[in-house]
């Protein structure tokens, strides 16, 4: 009698749930559209923003708030202040591409698995449940990551092509593009582990939503506290920023561990 | 036959619900271990501790060859289990579903196509191979269930309520897996309603609510609860002094007449029937055949179960 099981490395693991949690999404034409919606739409936004402000210059009263708000601004001409100004804007809000594509990722991840009872085989197998966790939530991570990366290079490169120098200067600054690929994966990890903290408490894909929809709130305010001045992004405060994000990302990942327990999960989630 | 499966007091509660209450088994390498018993006796819950999916309260076990407790990731590779619901991934095709499942499993590439191949063969779903299996029927999806919990080749594999929602075409190719894995040497621990197929398929059979109730072979639970009934066809009919005959024959323990034979209780059949025929043919009986008749394991369950709940007050 043959046993052929054997010990599935942890990049096995990985590669195999990753495999298949991409086949089904893409078979899922609601969790593809809320995927791209959200990045579509501030592009969009973005690039329409930048296009105007080049089209209509902005009045003297404009040009004394934007220079109160951004005082690294005062002396550029109006119309490159204002372009800049809102180039670095729509940056902010890319932010929010992180936080809600792999959230909506990591709910349909585990709830969906919940729904269709899949949870029970998966977890019959040898594969311990931090490495299942890990590998889901690297499942849900890389294609956010992808995603955001992808909008921000379109971003970049039609604000070069349509954009003032000023606002290209903006969006190309060396702060910006690191945070993009510092903080992109960062907060996207926070929003991957709160979606399947959320989803080990509840079983519907719309509460999970509205409930992790509050991990927006804080990109959120900050985008308003840039534009109204009250917060100048600088290197210090995206380092800070970072670090912080650090710290959290350890903390929800470890209570999605405690929640993602073999036992709660069988006998316990409904 | 070595035990593969040992049980030492294994007991499961929930809160303050009391799943599995100290439950001693052993079963071993190349059986088909029936495990009976009516719903929320707590089958299911000795399943997932047996699989290593939970953890018990007190006791333990030893499955496999592995400590529970101290070697889970060692019984999981071990064992394999069908649970109540195919929980198989809809959107991927049937071969990929099984692919997946051999790379959780460890499985080199090689290893996972040549078992993908076999056992999509087996279960008679080969053509399929490609098609979603959101497509499959709720047959079709029992026997990818069934395939995915022996993929691996394990050492004892747990199924609990295989046959359910198959037709009897399919429901005959899982008796047919069952047998063959058993040749095979490997251990199946059975979890059914379905009486008449546990009594073709199982060795020894448990008979389990919350503990423990009566464990032995078919044969000798029905042996011992009903005795062993024997019909003897008279021609034309069987006359009252036939009957009186019979009842003096040692070791009938009951006789009685029905429908035109005589039906004779007797613990050893070999050793009373041909005095019951020699009596019978000495009293002028003429005899049209003499046959032995099997309770059914449905009368014994019934019985063991109802005599267990009213001795529990249940």
């Amino acid at each position: 009698m043959t046993v052929v099981a054997g010990r599935a490395t942890r990049g096995t693991i990985v590669e195999a749930v990753c495999a298949r949690e991409w086949h089904e999404a893409l078979g899922n034409k609601l969790l593809v559209g809320m995927t791209l919606f959200p990045p579509l739409v501030i592009l969009a936004a973005g690039i329409l923003a930048v296009y105007v402000a080049a089209l209509y210059p902005p009045s003297a009263k404009d040009v004394q708030a934007l220079y109160a708000s951004a005082p690294a601004a005062a002396g550029l001409d109006p119309t490159e202040a204002v372009q800049g100004f809102i180039a670095t804007y729509f940056l902010v809000l890319f932010m929010l591409i992180p936080t809600v594509v792999p959230l909506t990722i990591a709910i349909y991840s585990v709830i969906g698995e919940k729904a269709a009872r899949t949870l029970e085989p998966l977890l019959a197998t040898p594969v311990g449940v931090g490495e299942l966790l890990l590998a889901k939530s690297i499942a849900s991570t890389v294609p956010a990551v992808l995603v955001t990366w992808a909008a921000y290079a379109i971003y970049l490169a039609a604000v070069m092509a349509i954009g003032s120098p000023a606002a290209a200067h903006a969006v190309t600054a060396p702060r910006w593009i690191l945070a993009v690929l510092i903080m992109v994966p960062l907060l996207t990890a926070l929003s991957v582990n709160l979606g399947i903290l959320i989803s080990t408490r509840v079983n519907d894909i719309r509460v999970a939503q509205q409930i992790g929809g509050l991990v927006v709130v804080p990109v959120v305010a900050l985008g308003i506290a840039q534009v109204t001045g009250r917060v100048v992004l600088d290197n210090s405060s995206f380092a800070e920023t970072g670090v912080v994000l650090i710290a959290i990302d350890a903390l929800v990942f470890v209570a999605a561990r405690a929640a993602f327990q073999r036992e709660n999960i069988l006998s316990r989630w409904r | 036959m070595s035990v593969v499966l040992r049980t030492d007091g294994l007991t499961k509660r929930f809160g303050r619900l009391l799943a599995v209450d100290r439950l001693d088994i052993e079963v071993h390498e190349g059986e088909v271990f029936g495990f009976l018993g009516p719903n929320g006796a707590g089958k299911t819950t000795t399943l997932r501790l047996l699989c290593a999916l939970v953890a018990p309260s007190a006791g333990g076990a030893e499955v496999a060859g592995h400590r529970l407790g101290r070697d889970d990731a060692r019984i999981r590779a071990s064992v394999g289990i069908l649970t109540e619901h195919p929980g198989l991934y809809e959107r991927l095709s049937a071969a990929d579903n099984l692919r997946f499942f051999a790379s959780l499993y460890g499985l080199d590439p090689r290893t996972a196509e040549a078992q993908v191949d076999r056992f999509l063969r087996l279960m008679g779903l080969y053509d399929q191979r490609d098609d979603a299996v959101a497509t499959f029927s709720r047959g079709m999806k029992q026997k990818m269930a069934i395939a995915r919990a022996a993929l691996h080749e394990p050492r004892i594999l747990f199924l609990d309520e295989p046959t359910t929602g198959l037709d009897p075409d399919a429901a005959r190719t899982v008796r047919e897996l069952i047998v063959s894995l058993a040749k095979e040497g490997r251990t199946v621990f059975l979890c059914t309603h379905n009486l008449d197929e546990a009594d073709r398929l199982c060795d020894r059979i448990a008979f389990f609510r919350r503990s423990l109730i009566r464990i032995d072979t078919p044969d000798r639970l029905r042996a011992e609860l009903y005795g062993r009934t024997v019909e003897l066809r008279v021609l034309p009919s069987p006359r009252p002094e036939h009957l009186a005959c019979v009842q003096a024959v040692p070791g009938v323990r009951e006789a009685w007449l029905e429908n035109g034979s005589i039906l004779v209780r007797t613990d050893d059949p070999l050793r009373t029937d041909p005095a019951l025929v020699r009596t019978l043919v000495a009293a002028g009986a003429e005899i049209a055949f003499v046959s032995e008749r099997r309770a059914s394991l449905e009368d014994v369950y019934l019985r063991i179960v109802h005599d267990e709940a009213r001795e529990v007050g249940t």
